[in-house]
Order: C-alpha cells, then sequence, then structure tokens
C-alpha cells in the first residue's frame, strides 16, 4: 500500500503526541489519586460538613442548615477573641522571625572560621520534633525549677521565682517564643540562600559609585531580598496562623481562656464539643483567611518592597 | 605640615582598614558567640536534666551541670521491659519527689521503631510518586499542566487541624485506624506537595536541551527519567528525602488523632504523654526528649548541604 508522506508525518505527530500525554497523565496519576484520597476528597468533605448541624452527641439527626454554622461561629465572642489572640501570635512571631532570621543570614554570609559548623548547628532547633520542643520550653519556663527563673535569678533580675506560663499576660509571648525559636533557622537559611544569589557585580558596580557599606546593604541587599522575605513572611504567617501543637503541649488553651486560639478552638469545638459542623466552619474561616492573607501579601507587599 | 605625601596616607589607611578588619572580627565573633546561646542554650539544659537525679533536678536555682550525673533515666527507657517496677529503689530512696517512671515507659523504643517504619515509608513513597508527576509538571508540555500544580500546592494550604475529621473518617472507611499505614497515607498526602514543588524547580531549571537529546536518541519518557534526570539530581532528593523524613518523624496532631495503642503509636505521642503527667520525674521526661531529639538533629547536621542545595533550586525563584 501507498502511504502520502504527509499522512505519515501527520501519523507520526498524532502518535508522538499521545503518547507524550499519556506518559505525563501515567506519571502524574500516583500523586492525584493519593492527594485526591487524603487531601482532596477531606477537604470537600469538610466543606460540606460545614452546612450540617453535625453533632456527634446527636449522630441521628443532622439537619441541613446553610449558612448557620457560620453565622454562629462569627456572631461567638469567645470566636472572636481567639481571632485576636491568634493575631496576636502571629503578628509578634513573624516580625521575631523576620528580624532574626536576616541577622542571622548576614552573619552566615560573611565568610569566617566556622561558619560551615555554625550554619549546620543552627538546624537544630528546626529538626528537633515539635513535642521535643513542647517538653524543651515548658521545663525551661517550668515556676518552680526551670531554666528561665533560674537563670534571671542568678543574674540577679528577678527578686523571687515568678510564674511563666500560668501568667496570662506572658503566656502568648513565651509560647510565640518557642515556636520563634523553633522556625527561625529555616527562614534564616531561606534568606541566606536568596542573599547568596545576588550578583557580586552589583556590589562592586556600587563600590565604584562610592556607596558605603550601610548603603550597599540599604539600596542592593534589601531590595534584592525580596523573594526570600515574602516566602519567608507567607510561609510562617501561614504556620503561625494554624499552629495547635505548642498549646496543646505548653497550656492546653490555658490558663483560663489566656491561650485560646483559632486552632485550639477549633480543636475543643470538634474534639472536645464533638460539635463537627460548626468546627468545619471555623476550620473554613480559617482556611479561606490564610489564602486572603497569602494573596495581599503577595499583591500589596510584593509591589512595594 | 599636612601629611600628604603617598606614604603617610598609605599608612592612616592601612591602620584604619585594619581596625576595621578587627572590628568586623569582633563582631562576628560576638554574634556567633549569641546565636550558639541562643540554639544550644535550650539544648544544653534539655541534655543536662537528663542527666540528672531526682534529688539533684529539683534544687533551686538549677544545677546548670549535673553534680552527680547518673544514666538511670535512660536505663529506665532501655531497660525497662527487664524491670516490672522501675524505679522502686528511686522511690524508696527519695520519698519527698517521687521519683515516678511511668509504666509506659517501655513503649518507647516500639513508638521510635514505628516512626521508623513510618519515616522510611513515607519517604520511599513520595520518591516514588512525586518524582515521576515532578518530571512530568517540568519537562512534559501537556493540556492541565499549571492546574496540576496549583491544586497539588493549595492543598496544603488548608490548616491540618481543619482536615483531622474527613481525615479521621477516610481512614476509617479504609479500616486503617490504629494502624500504622494511616499515619503513612495521611504524611504522603502532608508532605507530597513539598516534594512536588522542589522537584519541579529542580527539574526545570536543568536544561530542556537535555530532554530532547535523550528522546532523539530513542530514549522513552521513563528512561529519559531514569537515565538522565535522576542522576543528575541527587542534591535535590536527598533534600526532598529529608524533609520527608523530619516531617514524619515529627508529626504530632494526626498521629494523636489516628493511634490508640502501642501497635502504631509514634515516639511523639509517648513523649508527649509524658508531659502531661504530672507524677512522672523531669529528669526521666528530659531523657525521652533526648532520645526523640538524636535521630533528626544527627541526619538535619549530617545532611545540611543538601538541605540548603535543596531549598536553593525551589525557593530563589519564588
Amino acid at each position: 500500500m501507498r502511504s502520502s508522506p504527509k499522512r505519515d508525518i501527520k501519523f507520526r505527530l498524532a502518535r508522538r503526541f499521545d503518547y507524550e500525554s499519556r506518559s505525563a497523565a501515567l506519571f502524574i496519576l500516583p500523586v492525584m489519586s493519593v492527594l485526591a484520597i487524603v487531601a482532596v476528597f477531606p477537604i470537600l468533605y469538610s466543606f460540606y460538613t460545614s452546612f450540617f448541624n453535625l453533632k456527634l452527641t446527636r449522630p441521628h439527626r443532622v439537619p441541613f442548615v446553610w449558612f448557620d454554622n457560620y453565622i454562629k461561629v462569627l456572631s461567638d465572642e469567645l470566636f472572636w477573641a481567639s481571632v485576636s489572640r491568634t493575631v496576636s501570635f502571629t503578628v509578634m512571631s513573624v516580625a521575631a522571625i523576620l528580624v532574626l532570621s536576616l541577622s542571622i543570614a548576614i552573619l552566615l554570609n560573611e565568610s569566617f572560621r566556622g561558619r560551615r559548623l555554625l550554619s549546620a548547628i543552627i538546624l537544630i532547633p528546626w529538626a528537633i520534633p515539635t513535642v521535643a520542643n513542647g517538653l524543651l520550653w515548658k521545663w525551661i519556663y517550668d515556676s518552680g525549677f526551670g531554666a528561665l527563673n533560674g537563670l534571671l535569678f542568678q543574674l540577679g533580675i528577678i527578686d523571687s521565682y515568678i510564674t511563666w506560663l500560668g501568667d496570662s499576660d506572658k503566656t502568648i509571648p513565651l509560647i510565640s517564643n518557642s515556636f520563634v525559636w523553633k522556625e527561625v533557622p529555616l527562614a534564616a537559611i531561606l534568606i541566606l540562600v536568596t542573599m547568596k544569589s545576588i550578583p557580586e557585580d552589583l556590589y562592586r558596580a556600587a563600590k565604584v559609585d562610592g556607596a558605603n557599606v550601610f548603603k550597599r546593604f540599604i539600596h542592593i541587599t534589601i531590595p534584592s531580598l525580596k523573594p526570600g522575605f515574602m516566602l519567608v513572611m507567607i510561609y510562617e504567617t501561614m504556620m503561625a496562623i494554624r499552629h495547635f501543637d505548642l498549646f496543646f503541649l505548653l497550656t492546653e488553651g490555658g490558663p483560663a481562656e489566656a491561650s485560646h486560639v483559632v486552632s485550639w478552638q477549633i480543636y475543643v469545638e470538634t474534639f472536645r464539643n464533638l460539635s463537627f459542623g460548626t468546627g468545619s466552619a471555623m476550620s473554613y474561616i480559617l482556611a479561606l483567611v490564610t489564602f486572603a492573607l497569602a494573596y495581599f501579601i503577595i499583591r500589596t507587599l510584593g509591589s512595594k518592597l | 605640615m599636612k601629611p600628604t605625601t603617598f606614604d603617610a596616607r598609605s599608612e592612616i589607611y592601612r591602620n584604619k582598614s585594619q581596625t576595621t578588619a578587627r572590628l568586623r572580627n569582633l563582631s562576628i565573633f560576638v554574634f556567633s558567640i549569641l546565636l550558639l546561646a541562643y540554639v544550644l542554650g535550650p539544648i544544653a539544659w534539655l541534655l543536662s536534666s537528663s542527666f540528672q537525679t531526682e534529688a539533684e533536678i529539683v534544687s533551686v536555682p538549677p544545677h546548670w551541670i549535673p553534680d552527680e550525673p547518673t544514666l538511670k533515666n535512660f536505663e529506665a527507657i532501655f531497660f525497662s521491659e527487664f524491670e516490672e517496677v522501675t524505679y522502686d529503689t528511686r522511690k524508696k530512696a527519695d520519698p519527698v519527689s517521687g521519683g515516678y517512671i511511668p509504666s509506659t515507659a517501655k513503649d518507647l523504643l516500639p513508638s521510635m521503631w514505628n516512626s521508623f517504619l513510618v519515616s522510611i515509608a513515607v519517604v520511599m513513597l513520595n520518591l516514588f510518586v512525586g518524582v515521576p508527576a515532578a518530571y512530568a509538571m517540568a519537562k512534559i508540555r501537556f493540556w492541565g499542566r499549571d492546574g496540576t500544580i496549583y491544586t497539588i500546592l493549595t492543598t496544603r494550604v488548608i490548616p491540618d487541624i481543619a482536615l483531622v475529621v474527613p481525615f479521621f473518617l477516610v481512614i476509617k472507611n479504609l479500616g486503617l485506624l490504629d494502624h500504622i499505614a494511616s499515619l503513612i497515607v495521611t504524611y504522603l498526602a502532608v508532605t507530597v506537595p513539598f516534594t512536588v514543588f522542589i522537584l519541579v524547580s529542580f527539574f526545570e531549571s536543568l536544561p530542556d536541551e537535555l530532554d530532547k537529546a535523550a528522546r532523539v536518541d530513542g530514549c522513552s519518557r521513563l528512561q529519559t527519567l531514569n537515565k538522565v534526570f535522576l542522576p543528575l539530581s541527587l542534591p535535590s532528593l536527598v533534600a526532598v528525602m529529608l524533609f520527608a523524613f523530619l516531617t514524619s518523624w515529627n508529626e504530632f496532631l494526626l498521629a494523636l488523632m489516628f493511634t490508640q495503642t502501642i501497635a502504631s503509636q509514634t515516639l511523639p505521642i509517648i513523649v508527649a504523654g509524658f508531659t502531661s503527667d504530672f507524677t512522672i520525674s523531669f529528669s526521666f521526661i528530659n531523657a525521652a526528649g533526648v532520645i526523640a531529639v538524636i535521630p533528626p538533629v544527627v541526619l538535619a547536621v549530617m545532611f545540611e548541604r543538601y538541605i540548603v542545595s535543596g531549598l536553593t533550586a525551589g525557593a530563589v525563584k519564588g
């Protein structure tokens, strides 16, 4: 049989294209099926539950309630109190992380003896389990025998041992401190990596133009760090807003309600009050806010910084 | 007379630059010490308290370095199987603080084994599932490519705490409750987006010509991935494996929800169980903490350069 060369090429092209799509689909199939079962389905399902008055204390009557759960949550004073705690926790944590990680990155960007060892050592807090982080700081903050009281007492800063986590004014800052301690290493590495990618030529050109160290830092380093800064800011904001483990490990929401943040509120609502509907609604509000915040940071700060 | 000669001026400059250099070295030194104290101080205190006896740990002000270091706490962890009442002797010796070792002390090693199994499985599955996907997204142009990447990343924006209930239902319907498979599956979903993200950025940074050349030479897609791309991506693969391992080793919330007995409980759960029990001695809790901390810290310090290089590929481009 005679085959026209034109058709032949077309045929082969079609087959080639088919092969490409086929292999792409095959390569992506495993990851997509895993995520479909253990991520996408749960996400959609919890959206679905947020419209029902689902309480495990009353499992046989599950009425569809439209937006009632959302309205209930949003008109709850306790919820807004927990929102303000989450906001203050997030703001103080992210600010501290940015300042500390920038200073650490500046230090590690210099060349000196022991730099490699130092940059390996600073990863330790990042690597340890949150549980260990929790028990470590719980023990440090311990008002009876903890290291913080001991240290301050020996240095003569305080006259007698004081309550730390048990004092509702200090709870959030102290938890934030242990959160920051764990998060700073990764943030510092991210900023350092960005810093290292700044071309050396820029500094040389600026030097030739007569800019001193300080000016070079303001006009070259800071603007060039934008991508790294943005990444750290978005990532750490997301981590801080949703953070749960340390609140569970250090205070369990206490004393009284001093560390009732949104994530803790969700936990209590879902697993102690067994009210899955409102729990899911709260979760969705938290997720949407996280989305919106990430978007806001990218749009506004992204263009200004 | 003004020092206008060349020598005099260079003398001034030399002195000035020497002072600057000294100042620089001094400030580097001071900052390094401060940083070390900040990072290692809490760890050192944990380590020191884990070697203290029941009587010493409750001293006021604290003993920074134990007067009479003891291995009793670690013994209680490693040899608890052989002793029925582990701390009987110490309890008698020190009735005031009631040196008490929980009966769950014997669960620590099995839970560590569980953690290890889960983490290794998650790492393997991450590679198996994540590498082909990342390669396809980086080098094959197909319909819905961007959508796929965004979908994968978006799954991580939803807070874990929001997903616990639906996760729980899925796990229950799969019949995996109190089985380490429940953790493997959920940790895979938690870690794989990051794996894909890092590897996509890395594969994208490799030239397309590599891909084309291999294809022209008659490699199939799978062969191109195996023979050309995988050997080049070792640093990123190590970084990705390390992240997956550490995340699985450290994860707390999901394990808290899905595991009930020592058949599936991981190390963080057992350790957290100690911290909420006020009768347990602090020195023992700290020893358990030390045990939990050692493996991830060793890994992180050993593979530090891979973490940095792995993040370089992914992060800088944002």
